[in-house]
């Protein structure tokens, strides 16, 4: 350090005093801080992650219970949002059907993400063969009807089980992202940094995760918080018409089935308002989180 | 073309014969059968009658022989009956199929009637003030998931103003079954899926168009003197156009998924609905014909997309 003294003022002139150089990630953490909507939604999402981790906190009810002398109850009461038709308390499964709802997109992002970061690295980084028999694959689980095989596997098991859903969720859903992965990877196979780094004689896995991951990063997280939105939203789609988190176990989708009657639309608005409005809440700030994310990491990018 | 287009039916029949072994296996593989669900106190001998049943339906037989005797028939047009509904299959899917293409097209047309004329008409003044705050509810509404909206739907215009049915796919009545009617029932279900769809549209709509504009052959259009007009139909629209057909083939199979789900909300009486009854009643007949049928249609309307991308984009060429 004290070697050289002489090179000291040289640095300071470099870079002049209140200019501290910035890492990339403290800038894109910065131009996110500065989109105002993204911020506001990173505030209610973790709002609703606390309301639902903390459930307990706010309710001392058994989701799971049917309190069956008690069905159809209006707000009011021990049951702050009533009762639906078959006695469980409303207030306690919207809050607790957030866990599962949360639980479900963010392990199911995890899964694909980890597939997509996987088997597309490998189809972009090795091309050839490799590339075609990924490729394939994916064509043939893109083609194939997956709605099916979901409605089919998750009528077979019939748990009550999120473990299940979360798996078929993931099977239908690492495709898309495989594809995306394998353009970047595919985009920098012949950047000079991947040159070197092979000249320097860095094994395919090093360079695959070392040196090109780092570079896409950005639009992955970007990518994973999207799809983490349409993940949510399609077990809430699948709750809809009976086939996503089987009750008693509460999900803010199928406490909207359970809701799908002329009566209950009708006369019941605090039956499917709330589970509706924190699907919808939910999904709208992953989605403008997102959008901060990609303002904040390609500053370029026009929307 | 034409050898290209052969290929690919061609190409079609293997992947569909593996769909259907995935979901035979699948199929079988789940607990009961549709005849566990009989319960008649005026039976006496309920087991007796559910293992002739059994008998009858080749469900005591190996597994291998059930799906080589259900792909021999399959073939040669006898689809069997249904378990639950007590006709054969083909009485079931020939109306459900016609009610789900009137829903699925009036769906596709709104969603693009809207969508893309939306896009273009942001991006006739981009950053402008009609521009930033559509952008802004579009991407609110691109949030709300198809099915809140349709409950939505549901809620105002079927059970608050009564304009529209809540659910089914016919009326009551002399007007039963008409064309008219059959639109009047699908209305609802095909806006709410195409209401949430065309911001997807708009959106890659207009910068489509932004991005087209911004080329010099645009600039050269409008050098040598055409009208803005023209400029727009001959050479923004058409080139705008190519990203979009390329969205509308990616996006069959989502359209497909959704309308399952629609179709399961709004009671509606199409394939989805069908599928869904088959996988709640065991009706193994009825889950491997509309199997078959949705992996051909997702197929063929992949094929359609990318034949229209070859008509948009005349430097696409298949041979």
């Amino acid at each position: 350090m004290s070697a050289s003294p002489a090179t000291a003022p040289e640095k300071t002139q470099a870079q002049p005093r209140g200019r501290v150089s910035k890492s990339p990630t403290r800038l894109a953490f910065e131009r996110f801080m500065y989109n105002k909507a993204a911020v506001v939604s990173v505030i209610v999402l973790l709002v609703i992650i606390f309301i639902s981790i903390g459930a307990p906190l706010f309710t001392h009810l058994d989701p799971t219970h049917q309190y069956l002398t008690e069905t159809d109850a209006p707000p009011g009461g021990v049951h702050v949002l009533g009762t639906d038709k078959n006695g469980f308390d409303l207030f306690s499964r919207d809050l607790y059907g957030g866990r599962n709802d949360l639980l479900i997109g963010f392990v199911d992002t995890l899964i694909v993400m980890g597939i997509g970061i996987l088997l597309g690295g490998l189809a972009g980084y090795y091309g050839g063969w490799v590339d075609s028999v990924i490729m394939r694959f994916c064509d043939f689980m893109l083609n194939f009807p997956f709605l099916l095989l979901i409605i089919v596997l998750t009528s077979i098991f019939n748990s009550s089980g999120v473990w299940l859903l979360i798996g078929v969720i993931a099977i239908v859903f690492w495709p898309p992202t495989t594809r995306m992965v394998r353009g970047l990877f595919l985009n920098l196979r012949e950047a000079e940094f991947v040159l070197a780094a092979k000249m320097a004689g860095a094994g395919p896995w090093r360079i695959m995760f070392r040196h090109m991951l780092p570079n896409i990063m950005g639009t992955i997280v970007v990518n994973a918080t999207f799809t983490m939105a349409n993940l949510i939203a399609a077990e809430a789609a699948l709750a809809v018409i009976g086939f996503g988190v089987q009750p008693p176990n509460p999900s803010w989708g199928n406490v909207l089935y359970d809701a799908l009657d002329y009566f209950t639309l009708k006369g019941e608005p605090w039956v499917w308002l709330p589970p509706a409005g924190l699907l919808t809440i939910t999904i709208l700030c992953i989605n403008f989180i997102g959008d901060g994310l990609r303002d904040a990491f390609d500053p370029s990018f026009e929307k | 073309m034409g050898t290209y287009v052969v290929r690919r039916v061609l190409g079609m029949i293997p992947m569909v014969f593996l769909i259907t072994v995935f979901v035979f296996l699948i199929m079988h593989a789940a607990p009961g059968n549709a005849f566990d669900a009989i319960m008649n106190p005026a039976i006496k001998d309920i087991e007796q009658l559910k293992e002739q049943l059994e008998h009858n339906a080749g469900l005591d037989q190996p597994l291998w022989w059930q799906y080589v005797h259900w792909l021999g028939l399959f073939v040669t047009g006898n689809w069997g009956f249904s378990f639950t509904h007590h006709v054969p299959v083909t009485d079931l899917v020939g109306p459900a199929i016609r009610n789900t293409l009137i829903l699925g097209i009036l769906a596709e047309v709104l969603t693009i009637a809207v969508g893309v004329p939306f896009g273009i008409l942001q991006a006739r003044n981009p950053y402008g003030k009609f521009d930033y705050t559509s952008n802004i509810v579009l991407f609110c509404l691109y949030s709300v998931p198809f099915f809140v909206f349709a409950i939505f739907m549901i809620y105002f215009f079927a059970i608050d103003l009564q304009w529209f049915p809540a659910q089914g796919s016919t009326g009551t009545g002399p007007n039963a079954g008409t064309l008219g009617d059959h639109l009047y029932h699908a209305l609802l279900p095909a806006l709410s899926l195409a209401v949430v769809n065309s911001t997807v549209y708009s959106r890659y709509t207009r910068g489509s168009m932004l991005d087209v504009a911004r080329k010099d052959y645009v600039r050269t259009a409008r050098a040598k003197g055409l009208e803005e007009g023209r400029v727009f139909t001959k050479h923004v629209f058409r080139n705008g156009m190519i990203p979009i057909v390329t969205q509308f083939g990616l996006d069959f199979g989502n359209m497909v998924g959704g309308l399952i789900i629609t179709e399961g909300i709004f009671q509606y009486q199409g394939m989805g609905q069908l599928v869904i009854d088959a996988v709640n009643g065991r009706d193994y007949n009825v889950i491997m014909a509309t199997t078959v049928l949705i992996a051909i249609g997702v197929l063929i309307g992949n094929l359609l997309a990318d034949i229209l991308y070859a008509v948009v984009d005349p430097r696409i060429r298949y041979d």
